[in-house]
């Protein structure tokens, strides 16, 4: 059962005008997209038409289309167009199911409950992407590992191990500090299995662009091998 | 205002689910319905609305939920 909360489920970066993706939280499947005007939206990724996926559909203006039958639904989730009844005024009952959605930080979030607005407890002029991780490892047993993990810093000064602790205002999500270097990390639980962790340097991307999100984005991969198996990776690492 | 057409729709159905599934499509197809025998191989729905919409509750009603099996659909103009 989802708790009610707002989780990230994409870098902002990754959705682009125009594009729609599916993204799974806690077995409930969405379609994330961004329409023309650059607002992102995540739905219920089902057509209320024949329940064909939506984040398999395709963008026009402000609007998604199903590409089952190209049913159309404006950024409301209200079904505006059916190619194959251009005549018919489709009625207000046919409409997608939508769900809260707004971007801070680098990061779409959404709330499958609805509730207040998005409020997190930091302050961030700007952000620099790093990626998002996808995990054979439920999201407890991800966090477990980065809280044992060694995680070098890129920037000096500061202290140079690892703090993490809870980011207030969002769910599963927290505030990574290493050296002089703090990031979000933002979990998403995908189902019992399988996790999302999606990274974001909390600077400017003058200072962290390119070689800075190269050094984390290594480090996530070597960090993934050891949050999904914590034994092969140390066999390996005695080898 | 629209067309009113009568549908039996034939099978292994259990009569509530079927019930049920049907209310809740043609609520989202904005037909009026009404419902008539329900049996667990037939049920009889008359619905009232445009046509196309009409067409789009027979296709989503031949499927029918899980736990039904629609063979046949019979469909005809109301009395």
């Amino acid at each position: 059962m989802v708790e009610a909360g707002w989780i990230a489920v994409s870098l902002s970066g990754a959705l682009e005008r125009g594009a729609a993706a599916g993204a799974i939280v806690d077995g409930r499947e969405l379609a994330l997209w961004r329409d023309s005007a650059g607002a992102a939206h995540v739905w219920e990724d089902r057509c209320p038409h024949r329940g064909m996926r939506l984040s398999f559909g395709f963008v026009r203006g402000d609007r998604l289309g199903c590409l089952y039958h190209g049913w159309q639904f404006d950024g409301a989730g209200q079904c505006r167009s059916i190619p194959a009844h251009p005549d018919l005024e489709v009625p207000a009952t046919i409409k997608a199911a939508t769900f809260a959605a707004t971007e801070a930080c680098g990061l779409v979030w959404t709330s499958l409950e609805g509730e207040a607005p998005l409020a997190l407890a930091l302050d961030a002029a700007e952000t620099t992407p790093v990626r998002s991780l996808y995990l054979d490892a439920p999201l407890g047993a991800a966090i477990a590992a980065l809280t044992a993990a060694e995680i070098p810093a890129f920037s000096g000064g500061g202290d140079a191990k690892p703090h993490l602790a809870p980011l207030a205002g969002a769910k599963d999500a927290w505030t990574l500090t290493v050296g002089g270097d703090r990031l979000i990390v933002a979990g998403q639980s995908v189902d019992a299995g399988h996790s999302a962790l999606h990274l974001v340097i909390l600077g400017a991307p003058s200072t962290y662009a390119g070689a800075g999100q190269k050094h984390f984005a290594r480090w996530a991969a070597q960090f993934r091998l050891a949050a999904e198996s914590p034994k092969g990776a140390a066999m390996k690492e005695a080898a | 205002m629209g067309e009113r057409v009568r549908f039996v729709f034939r099978g292994r159905l259990d009569p509530e689910s079927f019930s049920a599934f049907a209310r809740q499509r043609a609520a989202r197809l904005a037909l009026g319905v009404e419902f008539g025998l329900a049996s667990r191989t037939a049920c009889e729905v008359t619905v009232r609305g445009e046509a196309p919409l009409v067409d789009a509750f027979d296709m989503a009603c031949s499927l029918g939920p899980l736990d039904c099996i629609v063979i046949d659909v019979e469909r005809g103009p109301a009395a």
